[in-house]
């Protein structure tokens, strides 16, 4: 038994493509030995840094026997070149066939005798075959080389059973020896077992192994922070990033002036986080610090590299500070016919059309949340200003929020500064959801009027792409309406955006737009359903009973019911509704009858048909009085107050009289009863 | 700023040794020394010792300082980190060489940057040139968090796969000395060891020319210029004589940067003049690789 190791050293691999090479490449490994039968005690590990993939196997077996197999050849009266083929391609002669008959004629057979194979030897023959199996996202081409790899590929290292399995893959010749130094690659080493190897960059602190390493920093980190009274809030992204672009971290305790927490934090933060990958810190309270961790890649011997990234922060942060103090100055109600410039779309017009849009749908929308409507006017006016701003342009994640605080920084009111820097939100499926209704309704206008123009202008998104993010701003819609129980009717705001658009002389086909946007929001209802792990016959059926005005209702009935579909309660509801409904369906069909929607009570011909009515009248006067109460499990619960009834009816009572009249009577009392159930909704989609 | 500053002992190299000492190492390693391009261009990448000569399959290996223009950064000379005209020290070899990451940290040891002192790290960029039809893939450069340079192999050029590959190691001068220097304010640099500035030497100009890129420049003129640039180099090209059709295309990629800066083109506009100045780079690039059979 013995041991593969190979290392594939490089200039630094960005971390996207280092971390799915690595994987890649374990994966196609250990393919090879499954696919030969090649047995493996040991263990399986791969490991990266930026400069490495490493892959070791231990314990493999050094051979491997293929057993003796009859190989089928062509047929006898196939043209000469075929068995000509067939000799060259099992490396054998003619006199080494059999001839064989079979149903389908005469034909030569191969006799393959049991064969033993040294792992070293189908390593050698494979390996270049697996390395260009590797698929990278971006790679490229260097000096004259015709190669592919994701950066300059400098040395391969490949051993087994501690000798090296020479081959060649393009230019290179692999070999037992690796670069010991990533930036001259004037050392090189030989390895001939990976525990040597291993230990040898232990010496030099170099960590090979990346879950080692991340952890490594994280310890550190958390050693460091506690100890200086910091509180780190993780990134797990930013830690990934950070790990695969360092082989042997140290952390640096760095701090900037402190001057610059005037500054709106989430300067401060895009700008250590996305720019420079540091790592900013909280106190307890849990306010932004102006001290930040660095995971350096070198021991800082003279403290340079302290003192660098300090001043680097300071330079970045001087930039935003000077655009922070002339931004928030410039008057935005000034600054308003500026956005007149810029263009929100082609066929739309300009961001300033946009305002002026969202300023009215906003309006409409407070008159059904009741806001004020002066303020979410005021704040939809200037809401995209900021977009004008040098800090956006610097930063452009930071739209809306820069609004927030410009705003603020002007003395307008506390709802129009949080709903500006709100109106993006949510921006994906785990983005935080705003509460605040001007917020809501800010966001809600920006967003149908987003959707209603770009669906005006038959650029809907199919397939899996969506370079608009439409389908982002219809899930947004949909989470707005949702999570925060708001009732408003969609339609009608559509259709106000329309004639909003047809104002500013962008005419749309109306129909179609609504049809099309109704259908696309009730897709993205369904997905989010499907996220919550609600049923989807269940969210059909809701959806059946409950358009687009109806997108809380909607979710929150199919939310219920999903969580009571399998006690009692749900099983019974459902169960009552599709016997009744079966029976009613099937008589009606097979006697054409037309239904009158009305019972003839001088019909009744015992008490279980009256209890039954009784039971009807009941629940259409609840149903009427609590038409707007959300509390749809009461609902439930009312309807689950049938069974006695309904048992009791089907018991005792024949459906099918001889006597028409009453059979009919019957049915319409049926159909009343179905009825008084699609006061939840259809029941009619719902499987079992 | 809070961590207590080190004064090193040696004398702080100055812009012009700057220059002088990378000169000298990249001359050493069998560089041509090049003089900066005697037209308006963006980045050192624009002079045809890049563009032009990174195409075809003959060796070279050049480098140069080339003064570069972007309208659209300038600050008037209020900022301490912003120019609308500075320098690159462009390094360019075809085919790259295996040892391309040692010649280039030992010339930052020329510098007095030196390698184990500081977190020297090649961090991912990838870049692209919509103007040239270029793309290439490499690195920046950070020195203690500072990207100092940018390292790219180019893959392609004009539209043109690079066979062989070049690399491309710009530096950006100004920030590599506020490095080395220890500035904080560009306009602070030593430009020499005789007490003369970079503000003495680019303050005004920085003011100057930032009120015409943002104000003053005859955005009329300069469409009409454009398009006779255009024609021009079309016909240049039909005469298969790709260097100067190629000026012409470097004038009209400067004309638009400044109609971009005088914000008079609209985004859709905009794409549509990279466009036509790609068009151009792509077929002035053809002609040039014919010429070079």
């Amino acid at each position: 038994m013995s041991e593969f190791f190979l290392e594939l050293f490089s200039e630094e691999i960005p971390p996207k493509l280092q971390i799915n090479a690595r994987k890649k490449l374990f994966l196609e490994i250990n393919n090879f030995f499954e696919d030969n039968n090649i047995n493996i005690i040991g263990s399986k590990v791969s490991f990266s840094t930026p400069n490495r993939i490493i892959i070791n196997f231990s314990n493999i077996s050094k051979e491997v026997i293929k057993k003796a197999q009859e190989i089928k050849g062509p047929s006898v009266n196939s043209k000469p070149e075929a068995l000509e083929g067939f000799l060259k391609s099992q490396n054998i002669t003619k006199s080494q066939l059999n001839l064989k008959s079979t149903d389908k004629g005469e034909f030569y057979f191969y006799k393959k005798p049991e064969q033993k194979f040294k792992t070293q030897d189908l390593l050698k023959q494979n390996l270049p075959l697996i390395l260009d199996k590797i698929n990278w996202n971006k790679s490229m081409k260097w000096g004259n080389n015709q190669m592919f790899w994701g950066r300059p590929l400098k040395s391969i290292l490949a051993v087994f059973e501690k000798k090296k399995i020479e081959f060649n893959f393009h230019h290179l010749k692999a070999s037992n020896y690796t670069f010991v130094d990533k930036d001259f690659e004037e050392k090189t080493r030989n390895f001939d077992n990976f525990k040597s190897y291993q230990k040898y960059f232990k010496s030099i602190k170099i960590i090979l192994d990346h879950d080692k390493r991340k952890e490594f920093i994280i310890n550190e980190l958390i050693k460091i922070s506690k100890k200086n009274n910091l509180i780190i809030d993780f990134k797990e992204n930013l830690l990934d990033e950070i790990n695969n672009i360092v082989e042997k971290p140290k952390i640096i305790l760095c701090e900037f002036d402190k001057k610059f927490l005037n500054i709106p934090k989430e300067i401060l933060i895009i700008t250590m986080q996305n720019h420079q990958k540091y790592i900013p810190t909280f106190d307890k309270k849990k306010i932004l610090t102006n001290f930040f961790l660095v995971v350096s890649d070198s021991n800082d011997l003279k403290g340079y590299v302290k003192q660098g990234n300090e001043r680097v922060i300071e330079a970045r942060l001087n930039d935003a500070e000077f655009f922070w103090k002339r931004n928030k100055s410039q008057n935005l109600i000034k600054q308003l016919s500026d956005l007149k410039k810029i263009n929100f779309f082609k066929g739309l017009g300009s961001y300033f059309d946009k305002t002026q849009r969202i300023k009215k749908l906003s309006s409409l929308i407070s008159d059904e949340l009741m806001i004020s409507k002066e303020k979410i006017e005021i704040a939809a006016s200037i809401c995209k200003v900021d977009l004008k701003s040098d800090l956006v342009g610097e930063f452009p994640e930071l739209q809306g929020i820069m609004g927030g605080y410009f705003a603020e920084a002007q003395g307008f009111e506390k709802e129009v500064c949080q709903s500006i820097s709100e109106h993006y939100l949510p921006s994906g499926l785990d983005s935080k959801v705003p509460k605040n209704l001007y917020s809501i309704t800010l966001s809600l206008s920006d967003k149908l009027d987003t959707l209603v123009g770009f669906f005006g202008l038959d650029l809907i998104p199919t397939g899996s792409r969506d370079p608009y993010a439409l389908r982002r701003n219809a899930i947004a819609l949909v989470r707005l309406i949702v999570e925060n129980k708001i009732r408003i009717k969609l339609r009608s705001i559509i259709n106000y955006s329309l004639t909003l658009y047809k104002e500013q002389g962008y005419e749309f086909d109306i129909t179609k737009v609504l049809k099309e946007l109704n259908n696309f929001i009730l897709d993205r209802l369904k997905n989010y359903s499907k996220e919550k792990d609600i049923r989807s016959d269940i969210i059909e059926s809701s959806i059946l009973s409950n358009d687009i005005d109806k997108l809380y209702n909607g979710y929150k009935k199919a939310e219920i019911l999903n969580r009571n579909i399998n006690k009692e309660i749900g099983q019974d509801v459902v169960g009552i509704y599709k016997r009744s409904s079966n029976i009613l369906n099937n008589e009606v069909t097979k006697n054409k009858l037309e239904l009158s929607n009305s019972v003839d009570t001088g019909l009744f011909k015992n008490d279980f048909e009256k209890n039954l009515y009784k039971k009807i009248q009941d629940t259409k006067k609840y149903f009427f009085n609590v038409d707007k109460n959300d509390n749809f499990e009461d609902s439930l619960k009312e309807l689950f107050k049938f069974k006695q009834d309904v048992n009791s009816f089907f018991d005792n009572v024949k459906v099918n009289d001889d006597n028409e009249l009453i059979k009919k009577n019957r049915l319409e009392l049926l159909n009343l009863l179905c009825k008084s159930f699609d006061n939840f909704f259809n029941f009619s989609k719902i499987e079992g | 700023m809070v961590s207590k500053k080190k004064t090193p002992k040696k004398k702080l190299l100055s812009f012009q040794d700057a220059i002088l000492n990378l000169q000298k190492y990249w001359s050493k390693h069998g560089c041509i020394i090049l003089q900066p391009y005697d037209l308006e261009v963006g980045a050192g990448t624009f002079h045809p010792a890049t563009t032009l000569r990174s195409l075809g399959t003959k060796p070279w290996r050049t480098a140069y300082v080339q003064p570069s223009r972007r309208p659209s950064d300038g600050r008037y000379g209020d900022n301490p980190n912003r120019l609308q005209h500075y320098y690159q020290f462009q390094v360019l070899i075809k085919p790259s060489p295996d040892n391309i990451k040692k010649l280039y940290l030992n010339s930052l040891s020329s510098l007095g940057i030196k390698h184990d002192e500081h977190d020297i790290r090649f961090v991912e960029d990838d870049w692209e040139s919509p103007t040239l039809g270029a793309a290439g893939l490499g690195w920046e450069v950070w020195c203690d968090g500072m990207e100092i340079t940018q390292f790219t192999y180019f893959q392609q050029m004009a539209g043109i796969e690079c066979k062989p590959v070049s690399v491309e190691i710009t530096y950006g001068l100004e920030r590599l000395c506020m490095f080395i220097q220890n500035k904080k304010n560009v306009f602070d640099l030593n430009w020499n060891d005789q007490g003369i500035l970079y503000r003495d030497v680019f303050y005004q100009s920085e003011k100057e020319f930032s009120a015409y890129n943002f104000e003053y420049a005859n955005t009329d003129n300069l469409f009409k210029i454009f398009d006779m640039l255009e024609d021009e180099a079309k016909t240049l090209t039909e005469k298969k004589l790709s260097l100067p059709a190629y000026d012409q295309c470097l004038k009209a990629s400067h004309v638009f940067n400044i109609l971009d800066s005088r914000g008079v083109i609209s985004v859709a506009q905009r794409a549509e003049y990279i466009a036509r100045i790609r068009e151009l780079t792509k077929i002035i690039g053809k002609v040039w690789v014919e010429s070079q059979i």
